[in-house]
């Protein structure tokens, strides 16, 4: 069984994986979904990032995304198992609709999340190193540098492409 | 809760307080308004008032939007 | 006596705390105010986590969730009216 830090630093990158993988799946890199996105996109892009990396970044602070899926399916795990990961996945899918998103990305992620870390709790990890470990690769990505940041998610997103 | 996560916490109420008294811009000062509340609502949560967490996270940012559609509307009336 | 003995719990609330410190501070030295939202989104997943870790009761799913959907219909709502208004409205 890994230490503690080399579990959350473990953890941190399946997060990372997992919710730029639905979000990238999902095309958040497309086009802003609310206003708010758009705006935020805009600034991202006159400080010298890419736009599509800025749509993301906007459409992640500004609507549950798989990133917020993810860390509430991790708490929901943490707390009660499988079946706390599902009804946090039922309040994302409640959320996304109060914030005018029709889309899927964050129950998706939270169900996806919801398996994946349980399947993960049953290699000796913790539901808790997801939290902190979420919490880690949403810092990486809107925490650091957003210039960075949005040129990453747009060379991923062009890959897809 | 040992004293590294209350005065990490306690230092968020510090740094939000601070800040919305020293900026100007109104939209900072609301930014800097939900830095507080991000500070406040470990410690209810600590002391076992999950109901109170609930509504003080459901109310505060309920409040920023009232505010905002006031002024907006303000703004473009009359 | 018990040996002191840290928990995974125990030093995910730790990091949880520090990148909300850290996250907090960022937010305060942007100047752009659309440029602090992305910081005040990781400090909601911050704190957000602290919550599930302080407190591990099947209520407190509810309560990270409704925090965490609060600050992001705030951030939104900021980024929105910032910008000049939602155009559904009036």
């Amino acid at each position: 069984m890994p230490g503690d830090i080399e579990s959350i630093l473990i953890a941190a990158i399946v997060s990372w994986v997992l919710f730029i993988t639905i979000d990238i799946l999902f095309g958040l890199p497309k086009h802003g979904g609310v206003s708010g996105a758009r705006e935020i996109a805009a600034a991202i892009e006159k400080g010298g990032g890419e736009i599509h990396g800025g749509y993301m970044m906007g459409n992640i602070v500004c609507s549950p995304d798989a990133s917020a899926g993810t860390l509430l399916a991790a708490c929901g795990v943490y707390i009660a198992g499988i079946p706390g990961g599902l009804a946090a996945a039922v309040l994302v899918y409640i959320g996304n609709r109060i914030c005018y998103d029709p889309g899927y990305a964050g129950t998706t992620g939270a169900l996806a999340a919801t398996f994946v870390i349980y399947g993960f709790t049953l290699l000796g990890f913790s539901a808790a190193h997801f939290i902190a470990g979420m919490v880690i690769a949403i810092l990486t990505i809107q925490g650091i540098s957003h210039l960075h940041a949005s040129r990453l998610i747009s060379h991923i997103w062009r890959w897809r492409l | 809760m040992n004293e590294f996560l209350v005065f990490a916490f306690a230092g968020l109420l510090v740094l939000g307080t601070g800040a919305t008294i020293f900026e100007t811009d109104p939209f900072k000062k609301l930014i800097s308004l939900s830095i507080l509340i991000g500070g406040v609502i470990p410690f209810i949560v600590d002391q076992g008032l999950l109901d109170v967490a609930t509504a003080v996270a459901l109310i505060a940012p309920l409040t920023t939007i009232f505010i905002l559609m006031v002024t907006r509307r303000s703004e473009r009336g009359t | 006596m018990e040996v002191a003995v840290i928990n995974p719990q125990e030093i995910a609330l730790y990091a949880c705390a520090a990148i909300a410190v850290y996250s907090a501070i960022r937010v305060i030295a942007e100047k752009n105010t659309l440029k602090k939202l992305p910081f005040i989104n990781v400090m909601s997943f911050a704190v957000a986590g602290s919550i599930a870790l302080l407190l591990p009761h099947p209520l407190t799913i509810l309560a990270a969730a409704a925090y965490f959907i609060g600050t992001t219909l705030e951030s939104n709502a900021i980024a929105s009216t910032y910008a000049g208004g939602v155009r559904e409205d009036e």
